[in-house]
């Protein structure tokens, strides 16, 4: 995949986690992901549909999770209550919302957020779609941004 | 949730009384509040379940007690046609997440004067 189709996901993340939530991070080099279903703890899902398919995941241990939904809504939270999980589906929407205005190529169409705990469940990736992650290192824990956009 | 819950304490430091605060978790339930009160602004999603934040503005605008109604919609839907798309239904003011509270707040000022009236 192009960087085009991945760079509008890379600087959302960085304006929403650095420049907004004020999360010290750096992003390291995305790669082609083998092995999608393998991601951390915590994932938050957003479906892209429109004139393509795909989908965008942010991935995240516990904790990190737990830490960043802290800052974003204010107050401290100590484990993955209901608020934490609202939080990281609003993380992911946000992202995918703000890609979209520098994916000029196409019309897209942003599901409703969706959020998975543990390794129990399946993320529905678009069939033969690549992903391609993009890791961060932040002071708050490593996550990643996943990315799947059929161009 | 959470966020609904840090638009409405924006709200109340503007000195709206709780009372007078509304908050539905979908779409449908926002139109059947609108339907039985009298609603003087309207915050709302362009993402919610039930019914999109577009559809709702469609159908509130559609209302006579409703044209002149300010409606801010607070999303994060940042493409130019998505901004368009609601302008053309009758979005008051688009205002594209993340946004800290205090922007919020300052552009909610346009339609809310302290002590809660318009």
């Amino acid at each position: 995949m192009k960087a085009q189709y991945i760079n509008p996901f890379l600087v959302a993340s960085m304006n929403l986690f650095r420049n907004y939530l004020g999360v010290e991070c750096t992003s390291g080099v995305p790669y082609l992901n083998q092995d999608p279903q393998n991601l951390d703890e915590v994932t938050g899902i957003i479906g892209l549909a429109g004139e393509t398919v795909g989908a965008v995941v942010l991935s995240f241990g516990r904790e990190t999770a737990t830490s960043i939904a802290s800052k974003m809504a204010g107050k401290k939270y100590h484990n993955l209550s209901n608020e934490v999980v609202d939080i990281v589906g609003e993380l992911v929407n946000i992202v995918a919302g703000n890609a979209k205005k520098d994916l000029l190529e196409f019309r897209i169409n942003i599901s409703l957020p969706g959020v998975l705990i543990g390794g129990g469940s399946k993320i529905k990736w678009p069939t033969g779609v690549p992903v391609i992650t993009i890791p961060f290192e932040s002071e708050l824990g490593r996550f990643s941004v996943n990315v799947s956009l059929k161009v | 949730m959470v966020m609904r819950n840090i638009h409405k304490n924006i709200l109340l430091d503007f000195g709206i009384p709780d009372a007078d605060l509304f908050e539905a978790p979908d779409g449908k339930q926002a139109l059947q509040i609108a339907t039985s009160s009298s609603i003087d602004l309207f915050l709302v999603d362009w993402n919610m379940p039930e019914l999109s934040g577009i559809d709702f503005v469609k159908a509130v605008r559609a209302m006579d007690c409703y044209k002149e109604t300010p409606i801010i919609m607070v999303t994060s839907e940042a493409a130019k046609y998505n901004v368009l798309e609601a302008i053309e239904v009758g979005v008051t003011n688009y205002i594209v997440k993340p946004i800290k509270a205090d922007m919020l707040k300052e552009k909610l000022g346009k339609y809310i004067i302290w002590g809660g009236k318009r």
